[in-house]
């Protein structure tokens, strides 16, 4: 008797689905975001695949800046126009947060979270460095 | 004498325990009561050896038994010399035949004898002895039967890798044995010894290892035989080349990295709270120390100060000004990362040329001064004018800064005596080598070395002015420093957590970041 009502209830569900506007995803920009915000590195790369939309959302540095201060206090203000001009957060942790992360993270002591951030963004500096001179100077 | 009374006492053990444990002094426990009980079985099947000691036995036993399958053809020395091993004394026989096996052996046909004389000597004993056999027994001759059977023939490999490493710690010796005549001034012993080394490196790999660092080391010995200490053409490196060396030396392994990120961590925690700051740089190259400190002042709290860097090196020869090119690069980057910044380059070919009014130094501005492993080409003594380590010791002080920065070798290469520099090199060479094969393969690697091989071929093959890589242990540069007038500081903990994290990022096993009264070593 109660599986015939269940099935009853599951039926009428669905008709109401059915008569409902099915839920596309890409119409709701900022749910979207702000799953996308919670995605791992690599995840978000693949998400950049799928289509237009959430390949341009994915590029957006916004995503990225939280990807790499996720664990740690938020920085100061001055940090994103220096990180910015080095290159940007997708580059910043494509290139040093996702290395230094993933590198210390056998070793992982809980002070060094903040400690990590302050390492990834010296090295990405002598990465931007490394790369004007690449550009700049002959003989190499 | 020995066996009868040790037959008599196994006799008594057959016996009730109570009697055996009168003769014994109190407290008596069970074990002790079986190893007499093992001990009287022993000596009654006629082994000279202690229960306490079977399990040693044992172990060396399995051992000459590896060492026999091992080695190959010949043990037929061990056949001759039996009659010199009384196998009684179980534990020293075995100890015998295993030293035996340490030296190249000999055939083997004849060995299949030892056993069985073995065999007959026990079943003489057993003739005599109460039939108590114990397991002991049983365990030997298992022993000796797996002996016969598994005599297989040669592995090849052991025999190879015992004669390399013994090849290797021949070199080392005539290493030593060479730079001994040189020091003694007789070179026709030293060329020979030279002859006798080259032929010796064709059997050994030089490609890692010991072969390799002796292999630079026999380069720089015949420098110094052959073309006199005035150090030839390795001094004349240009400078161009010596920057892509050092940037190789960089890439490949953590020691520049260590020492850049541990001085700006110094020199950060210096001008906490100073807004016009200036540092001497004395040995520029890329200027790859500055980006991090350049982009950790942008990010202190309270904005960058205006950072005005001198960076000194050497002229470039061919009208290229690689020190304003450097000057440029860091200009832009910390245009980038909105920092004031000044840049000025001081081309000199020796640090003692250096003059304080070139620097230029503002009086309100607070001084660093930095130096990674130049320091120590100041110490050849020239006895015609002042110690230049003195003079310039003397004008960084009177530029009073707020911090001074040194990093350098941790090694004892001033000695005037040529055999103990050279003992010295030997050893902290063969390490820095060691410690650079811990490192991931790179195509750095290669031009690294080359790095590495100037400096010993510096230490070992030049004298006077020409030799400028005089590395001085810790403690001299600490006393030399405080008397200089400089107040040692302590790098704290936040530097100490950086090094390990470095080195934990560039996955270098076997460095640690060791403390050292305030100082930092890797």
């Amino acid at each position: 008797m109660v599986q015939t009502h269940h099935c009853e209830d599951h039926e009428t569900v669905g008709e109401d689905k059915e008569k409902r506007p099915k839920f596309f995803i890409n119409d709701h920009v900022d749910i979207l975001i702000e799953i996308l915000k919670r995605l791992d590195g690599r995840s978000l790369c693949v998400a950049a695949s799928v289509c237009r939309l959430w390949c341009t959302i994915a590029r957006n540095d916004s995503l990225w800046e939280n990807l790499c201060f996720r664990h740690v206090s938020p920085p100061p203000s001055s940090v994103r126009s220096v990180v910015l001009a080095l290159g940007g957060y997708k580059r910043l942790y494509t290139g040093c947060v996702r290395p230094v992360r993933s590198r210390l993270g056998r070793v992982r002591r809980a002070s060094w979270a903040g400690d990590e951030v302050q390492l990834s963004l010296s090295l990405f500096c002598v990465d931007y460095y490394e790369r004007l001179g690449g550009s700049n100077s002959n003989g190499r | 004498m020995v066996l009868y009374d040790s037959a008599t006492l196994g006799g008594s053990c057959s016996g009730s325990s109570s009697s055996s444990s009168s003769s014994k002094p109190p407290p008596l426990q069970q074990r002790q009561q079986t190893q007499q009980d093992i001990d009287g079985l022993l000596a009654g099947a006629g082994y000279r050896v202690r229960s306490s000691e079977l399990r040693k036995v044992a172990q060396r036993l399995e051992r000459l038994e590896t060492a026999m399958v091992n080695s190959p053809a010949d043990l037929s020395q061990l056949a001759s010399d039996t009659i010199h091993y009384n196998p009684s004394d179980l534990a020293s026989w075995v100890d015998s035949l295993l030293s035996e096996f340490t030296q190249p052996p000999t055939c083997p046909s004849e060995f299949i004898m030892d056993p069985e004389t073995n065999q007959t000597v026990v079943s003489d004993a057993w003739t005599t002895a109460e039939p108590h056999m114990p397991q002991v027994h049983q365990n030997i001759s298992y022993e000796q039967q797996s002996l016969n059977n598994q005599l297989t023939v040669d592995n090849q490999l052991t025999v190879v890798t015992a004669m390399e490493e013994d090849s290797g710690i021949r070199l080392v010796h005539m290493l030593m044995t060479c730079a001994e005549c040189v020091q003694r001034g007789d070179f026709s012993l030293a060329t020979s010894c030279l002859e006798d080394m080259q032929g010796l490196l064709t059997r050994v790999n030089t490609v890692c290892g010991i072969g390799k660092v002796a292999g630079h080391f026999i380069d720089a010995l015949s420098r110094r035989i052959f073309q006199g200490i005035g150090g030839g053409s390795i001094n004349g490196g240009s400078a161009y080349e010596n920057e892509i060396l050092y940037h190789h030396f960089y890439e490949a392994c953590p020691y520049l990295k260590f020492a850049h990120f541990t001085a700006n961590q110094a020199i950060l925690e210096a001008f906490d709270g100073h807004d016009c700051v200036h540092v001497v740089d004395f040995n520029l190259m890329h200027g790859l120390q500055w980006p991090a400190l350049i982009q950790a002042l942008a990010l202190r709290p309270g904005g960058p100060p205006l950072l005005r860097l001198t960076g000194i090196g050497p002229p470039s020869p061919d009208g290229r000004d690689s020190l304003r090119e450097i000057g440029l690069r860091l200009a832009e980057l910390a245009r980038s990362v909105n920092v004031r910044f000044a840049f000025r380059g001081v081309a000199a070919s020796r640090l003692e040329d250096v003059k304080p009014w070139m620097l230029q130094v503002n009086p309100k501005e607070s001084v660093a001064v930095n130096s990674i492993m130049q320091l120590h080409r100041l110490l050849g003594s020239d006895l015609n004018r002042n110690s230049p380590i003195e003079t310039v010791l003397s004008w960084i002080r009177s530029l009073n800064p707020k911090i001074m920065t040194v990093v350098e070798q941790e090694a004892n290469h001033n000695q005037p005596g040529f055999l103990d520099r050279f003992t010295e090199a030997l050893h902290y060479y063969s390490t820095m080598f060691d410690s650079l094969e811990a490192c991931t393969v790179q195509p750095n690697k290669a031009l690294a070395e080359i790095y590495i091989q100037r400096e010993i071929a510096n230490v070992v093959s030049c004298e006077g002015s020409a030799r400028v890589e005089r590395h001085e242990p810790l403690s001299k540069w600490r006393t030399r420093l405080s008397g200089a007038g400089f107040r040692p500081l302590h790098l704290g903990s936040n530097a100490y957590k950086q090094a390990s994290m470095l080195l934990t990022l560039f996955s270098a096993e076997g460095y640690s970041v060791e403390e050292n009264d305030g100082c930092l070593t890797l």
